[in-house]
């Protein structure tokens, strides 16, 4: 019944499905971005287990360069070449403790520089289909089809960004995102899909917060 | 007539569902950039094995029939390019030359000890992985065995696109990516290749089945004293000092 009510209210909302979200930043330094300065968005090593999507990542990146105040994001990939074999998978450092001696060895600190990178945004987290439920069948004969049913399906979007400030070796704090939505299909012949985009909510949800954390 | 035009076809069609169910993935070249460490001022040289030239591997996957990865020559092309970024000067040695015709401090053997992988469908999750596992021998200029070392590497990336072809293939060169990132910054250390570069060996500390590089044929099966296993996760700090 409560279902029900939900997918009117979606419905009616917009042909969308139902998403929630929270996002919320825990700041521990003052932030700032200066004009020749960019950030870089990382993903966290799998090999510590970190699914995070690289469409998320991707995503984020967009996000935070759009817009007429958009911020200078250097493609991570370049900046991982630029500094090899120092931010693989493997090799990332763990902590800012590790910065420090990591600008020591030859070459890092100036490709920093030449970069402008002044913050390193990690990225963990990822999107996961917690529940679903319903039932679809769809039938096809000399005559026409047609589906008859209904089929719901819950996804969760948990993803944390960690900001680290190049200029002070420090963590100047997290933005995290926790984004829910229920996607609907009913179909009465024709299915209607009324998909929540969980995934896109918390990257967009995330990268304005992450955007109002570094610029302040 | 019509039973025998039956049985003509009979392995035809059968030919056809078998390839069907079996795929072939092309592995890339890698590019490994020019690493942020100093040169090791030791000359080299490397011999790359005939098997380094044209690797394939072959796997039975459940569901799938049969999975052929073929890395053609880009083991050749990062060893290349890997002890290219990490020594002052190296010399590749193909697999039938002999190295005692060269001058080098140290003589570096790669080899292929294994090679996995996995798809989605095997473990449950939306990425395909792939393990390498490397054996590193050095030898020093007169052919005694300096050390010899396992590097395990692994890559991992999500499906994109249906076929999940494009997500095998980065796996792979990730993996490879992985061991140039251990190879550089654990090599030295565990190597003591440095060492090398002031003369061979002390006869003393040789390992009993010293043998001439230059007429190494297959691996022994005893490990020598000096075999290494290294396989370090995340966060690596000040190991090359």
């Amino acid at each position: 019944m409560l279902r029900s009510s939900l997918l009117v209210t979606c419905t009616t909302l917009g042909l969308g499905g139902c998403v929630t979200s929270h996002v919320e930043d825990a700041r521990e330094t003052v932030t700032g971005l200066n004009a020749g300065e960019s950030v870089v968005i990382m993903a966290k090593s799998y090999h510590g287990g970190n699914e995070t999507e690289s469409d998320y990542i991707t995503c984020v990146e967009k996000a935070l360069r759009g817009g007429s105040d958009g911020i200078d994001v250097i493609p991570r990939q370049r900046f991982v070449d630029r500094l090899f074999p120092w931010f693989e998978p493997r090799t990332v450092p763990a902590d800012t403790k590790g910065l420090p001696a990591l600008m020591k060895r030859p070459g890092v600190r100036q490709a920093v520089e030449e970069l402008g990178v002044r913050y390193i945004v990690w990225l963990d987290g990822d999107t996961e289909r917690v529940a679903e439920g319903g039932s679809l069948s769809c039938a096809a004969g000399p005559g026409g089809g047609g589906c008859f049913g209904f089929a719901w399906w819950q996804n969760d979007a948990d993803y944390e960004a960690t900001v680290w400030d190049l200029d002070d070796f420090e963590s100047a704090g997290s933005v995290t995102a926790d984004v829910s939505g229920t996607s609907f299909l009913p179909a009465l012949v024709v299915p209607i899909p009324l998909i929540a985009r969980t995934q896109t909510k918390a990257c967009k949800g995330l990268a304005s917060q992450l955007h109002s954390f570094i610029v302040q | 007539m019509t039973n025998r035009l039956r049985l003509a076809l009979l392995p035809g069609i059968a030919a056809s569902i078998l390839a069907g169910c079996s795929s072939t993935v092309a592995i890339d070249m890698p590019t490994i950039p020019e690493p942020r460490v100093e040169k090791i001022p030791v000359d080299v040289a490397v011999r790359i094995p005939a098997e380094f030239y044209n690797f394939v591997h072959t796997e039975d996957v459940l569901g799938k029939s049969k999975q052929t990865i073929e890395l053609g020559a880009s083991n050749a092309n990062f060893f290349r390019q890997l002890f290219g970024h990490m020594f002052e000067s190296t010399i590749i040695l193909g697999p039938d030359d002999d190295a005692r015709d060269y001058q080098f401090d140290a003589l570096i053997e790669p080899s292929i000890e294994g090679f996995e992988f996995s798809t989605p469908g095997q473990t449950q999750s939306n990425a395909y992985s792939v393990w390498i596992r490397y054996r590193m021998n050095v030898f020093d200029r007169v052919g005694n065995r300096a050390s010899s070392w396992t590097v395990s590497a692994y890559g991992k990336s999500q499906k994109m696109g249906l076929t999940g072809t494009d997500s095998l293939r980065r796996a792979a060169v990730l993996a490879m990516r992985d061991a140039a990132a251990l190879i550089i910054i654990q090599f030295e250390k565990v190597s003591k290749i440095r060492d090398l570069a002031d003369g061979p060996l002390d006869p003393a500390s040789v390992e009993p089945e010293t043998r001439l590089a230059g007429t190494m044929a297959e691996p022994e099966d005893e490990e020598p004293a000096s075999v290494i296993g290294v396989f370090a996760i995340g966060g690596i700090d000040d190991v090359a000092e």
